[in-house]
């Protein structure tokens, strides 16, 4: 990256030795909130302990509430034993407090930037962070223009001294295509596209990067990947949880703004996409663009055939009864937020003309899994006899993202005995499993990119607003119609979401 | 890490297709159904009886991170004629699914002529495909006529420097056989050891006004326990390859060394003080005229510190984690690398040159 200065350091051992970032200081908005002492600071702390980060490192926190530095850090380390894996040491957290300050104040106020932009001048000069600094915006959604302008306006859209000035944009990227246009407008008026870093932590994720690993490291996958040998693809993302204590929240959000337009969006780009000329972030994010593009636009007066939009009722689930989304806590008696989504989606370009993707995601479902699965097309002719191939059905390779990681080929094999009888069996590799290694937090993963300044697994601009262009017709169309169709809590999702695949003569899987 | 070893009843002499079947059925579960095998390398191992247990219990350490085929061959070229395999399987449940993972172990005691040969029982037991991977955790001679037909099977060989009585001499070694045409890919435990250290000394420099001070060091402390010399001399060698210094000659103050280098901004002086009661690395500190840099490490502790002082005054100060240390963790670092380590090779140079002065 050209914003990254290379200081000659001739006992770098780049081929041997883990790269660590530039000297810096991240400035995190929101600093009081839950995302900062649950990922953010115990993410910094295992990568502090590991030796990943920088001797230079600094972390400032900003929020409203009254601290001292001192309570800041205090506040901090009581829950961060709940949320770090190896255990805390308190030699090793002392000395990484020692970095963290933090500034009481309003996001609004211009007061604010004036005050952090002499202290971060103040910690260049006193703990050598180079002037580089990376912004992270963990503050409620309504703020992040004004937060982006105001850093703007106070020249912190540039680093000090030649170093680089970056900013983390949390989900969600707006609420609907408009409004991602305008935050997008907003911050690129202040910061250009490669310093802007948006967070899914989905792409952070081991296993989800090992979809490209899975089908770009390997020969066999990419010669049938495509209409000609596929039938349809099915993505699942099910969660068995409800929605717990996050009733108000979900209710604005729903399973759409959720997890559709960001998760399960990135899974499909990641399935359907062209292999990238090189790994790196331009390259792979212009080819996740192109499937998004190529999405058929869903008609707003034919939604009814592309979407179904599904909300869970009492159930039970892995033994346990559960409410339905109506009686949790903060949610509407007559709500109708989707707590499910099914899609019915065409990717129109040469290699899956007229294949179908379904997409669903929900909560609670009978169990938690995500997963990509490829039909493919029935063999074009058997010779073996009918009565002898009822068993047999066409070969589907699933992709398991999560749990148990692997895949599984579904592949028609003789019955022993006389005859031919043959039958469909399941071969399964776990390859998740052959590495016992412990994979690493999604946010340790991507904050320590964002500090060596590699944006390739962020969401560019124009991937959040192709995500928003799909699914915006259907968004439109269930404001208006303020409908919902029901599933018992540990079901697979609404009726209606059958039908979606039945008219073609296809089902869901049973993940 | 939750795991069963499993240990095949049967034992002494097998053909190789009897191990494999045998192999095959340790994977069987109770209830009938087959746990998978995932192997991402093959592990061979040349140990002697007196270290077995130890290296036995590393390399099965290694099983959940490392998954692979082991084959620990122990061998007793004085011993009676005997060949005798043993078969077990490290297995363990992974993932939510409760699928079952094995990790394969075969251990061959060769005695008498056989132990002479050892590449003929080790070649036939390698999963075809995957990467093969030898270690010596004990002393090892790569000028044996043995050594170079195991290396022949092996695209890594892990060793330790240190293992023998005689480190000066397994130094030299240890260069001359990765100097030669062909040699393979080596790795020494002495070396991955010193990793942390490396790159928390790398860490030091990282600041703008402090980078260009690498080329002002004038002295160097290293203070260490007795026994780390391979390691110390690779710290130095390192050190010295990486940053332009001839060593131009040594002075002994009983165990003491004080070495002289011509550096790219006048002399060098490097003190290697093997005093430190525990602690193989204790204590590494570089000064030049305005600076000082120190990675100590406390006694009892995990931690290590990193001080930076200019004149009385402290810049910037850190304590992380040091890692592990244990066999395995140290040959599991190996295992992940794949190739020639330059920069090993450069130090180790440079280390031999220190020996020669
Ligand atoms: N939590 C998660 O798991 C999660 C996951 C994905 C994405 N996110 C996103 O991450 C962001 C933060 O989430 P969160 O859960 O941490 O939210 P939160 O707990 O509600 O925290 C919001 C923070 O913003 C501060 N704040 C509000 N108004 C402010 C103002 N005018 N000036 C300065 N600070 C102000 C609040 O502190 P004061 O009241 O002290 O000012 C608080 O520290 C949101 O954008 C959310 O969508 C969160």
């Amino acid at each position: 990256m050209a914003d990254t200065q290379a200081l000659q350091n001739p006992l770098r051992d780049e081929q041997r030795l883990p790269r660590v970032p530039d000297p810096g200081v991240m400035v995190i908005f929101g600093a009081s909130g839950d995302l900062t002492s649950r990922k953010l600071v115990p993410a910094l702390y295992e990568l502090a302990s590991q030796r990943r980060l920088p001797l230079e490192m600094a972390v400032v926190g900003i929020s409203r509430t009254e601290m001292s530095h001192e309570e800041f850090r205090q506040k901090l380390r009581e829950t961060l034993e709940e949320h770090v894996s190896g255990g805390v040491s308190d030699d090793v957290w002392d000395s990484f407090a020692g970095g963290i300050f933090y500034l009481p104040g309003d996001s609004k106020e211009p007061e604010t930037y004036e005050e952090l932009k002499g202290f971060l001048k103040k910690l260049d000069a006193e703990r050598g962070t180079l002037g580089n600094r990376a912004f992270y915006l963990s503050a409620s959604p309504s703020l992040f223009p004004t937060i982006v302008g105001r850093l703007g306006e106070a020249g912190m859209n540039e680093g000090e001294d030649g170093g680089w000035s970056r900013l983390v944009v949390e989900k969600p990227f707006g609420r609907d295509l408009e409004s991602a246009r305008e935050l997008n407008d907003e911050i690129r008026r202040h910061f250009d596209e490669a310093q802007i870093y948006r967070i899914d932590h989905y792409l952070g994720k081991e296993t989800v990067q090992n979809i490209l690993a899975l089908r770009f490291a390997n020969g066999i996958f990419e010669p049938i990947w495509n209409q000609h040998y596929v039938d349809h693809v099915q993505i699942t993302v099910a969660e068995d949880i409800g929605v717990g204590t996050r009733g108000a929240f979900y209710e604005e959000a729903g399973a759409l703004r959720d997890i559709v337009q960001n998760h399960v969006m990135q899974v499909l780009c990641l399935t359907a996409m062209e292999p990238p000329v090189a790994f790196d972030a331009e390259s792979l994010r212009e080819e996740k663009v192109k499937v998004l593009k190529a999405v058929r636009p869903i008609p707003e007066d034919g939604v009814e055939e592309y979407a179904v939009r599904g909300q869970y009722t009492s159930g039970w689930v892995w033994g346990e009864e559960v409410a339905g989304y109506r009686e949790e806590e903060n949610v509407g008696p007559d709500s109708v937020t989707e707590t499910y989504l099914a899609l019915r989606l065409f990717v129109d370009n040469w290699r899956w003309a007229g294949v179908p993707f379904f997409l669903r995601a929900g909560k609670r479902m009978p169990k938690k899994a995500t997963e990509v699965a490829i039909q493919f097309h029935s063999s074009p002719h058997t010779p073996f006899a009918r009565d002898d191939t009822e068993g047999l059905e066409p070969n589907v390779l699933v992709v398991r993202v999560q749990p148990d990681e692997g895949l599984s080929l579904k592949i028609g094999a003789k019955v022993p005995g006389a005859g031919f009888e043959v039958s469909s069996v399941n071969m399964d590799l776990l390859y998740g499993t052959a590495f016992l290694e412990e994979a690493p937090d999604a946010y340790q993963r991507l904050l320590l990119d964002l500090m060596l300044g590699d944006p390739t697994l962020f969401i560019r601009a124009d991937e959040a607003e192709g995500a928003w262009r799909i699914l915006d017709p259907v968004m439109r169309r269930w404001a208006e119609e303020k409908k919902v169709e029901f599933y018992p809590a540990g079901a697979w999702g609404p009726r209606e979401a059958d039908e979606l695949l039945g008219r073609d003569g296809r089902e869901w899987r049973r993940p | 890490m939750i795991g069963e070893t499993r240990e095949s009843p049967g034992g002494g002499p097998m053909s190789v297709a009897e191990i494999e079947r045998e192999l095959g059925k340790l994977r069987a579960n109770e209830d009938g159904t087959l746990a998978l095998r995932s192997s991402v390398l093959n592990l061979i191992v040349v140990t002697d009886e007196a270290s077995a247990p130890e290296v036995t219990r590393s390399v099965s350490n290694l099983a959940g991170r490392h998954p692979a085929r082991a084959i620990v061959l122990i061998s007793d070229p004085e011993g009676e004629w005997n060949v005798d395999a043993q078969l077990s399987a490290f297995c363990n449940v992974r993932g939510g699914g409760g699928a079952q993972v094995c990790a394969e172990q075969v251990t061959i005691h060769a005695e008498g002529p056989p132990a002479n040969h050892l590449e003929s029982m080790a070649g036939p037991l390698l999963i075809p495909d995957l990467p093969v991977f030898l270690w010596y955790p004990g002393a090892f001679s790569p000028h044996s006529p043995e050594f170079a037909a195991m290396a022949d099977l092996a695209d890594r060989v892990i060793v330790d420097s240190a293992a023998r009585e005689h480190r000066d001499a397994s130094l030299r070694e240890m260069a001359e056989l990765v100097g030669r045409e062909g040699a393979p890919a080596v790795g020494d435990l002495q070396w991955v050891g010193l990793s942390p250290w490396r790159s928390l000394l790398a860490d030091a420099f990282a600041a703008r006004e402090r980078a260009g001070e690498l080329e002002k060091i004038a002295s160097v402390e290293v203070l260490y326990a007795p026994g780390g010399e391979c390691r110390v001399l690779l710290l130095v060698g390192w050190l010295a390859s990486s940053l332009g210094w001839t060593p131009k000659g040594m002075a002994r103050d009983g165990d003491r060394r004080r070495i002289g280098f011509d550096g790219p901004s006048g002399d060098v002086e490097v003190f290697l003080s093997p005093d430190s009661p525990d602690a193989r690395l204790r204590r590494v500190r570089l000064r030049s005229a305005d600076y000082s840099f120190q990675i100590s490490r406390h006694r009892e502790h995990r931690e290590v510190k990193t001080t930076v002082m200019r004149g009385e005054d402290l810049v910037a100060e850190r304590t992380v984690h040091l890692g592990h240390f244990d066999l395995g963790v140290l040959v599991g670092e190996e295992l992940q690398f794949r190739g020639r380590d330059e920069v090993y090779e450069a130090a180790l140079r440079s280390a031999v040159e220190i020996l020669d002065l």
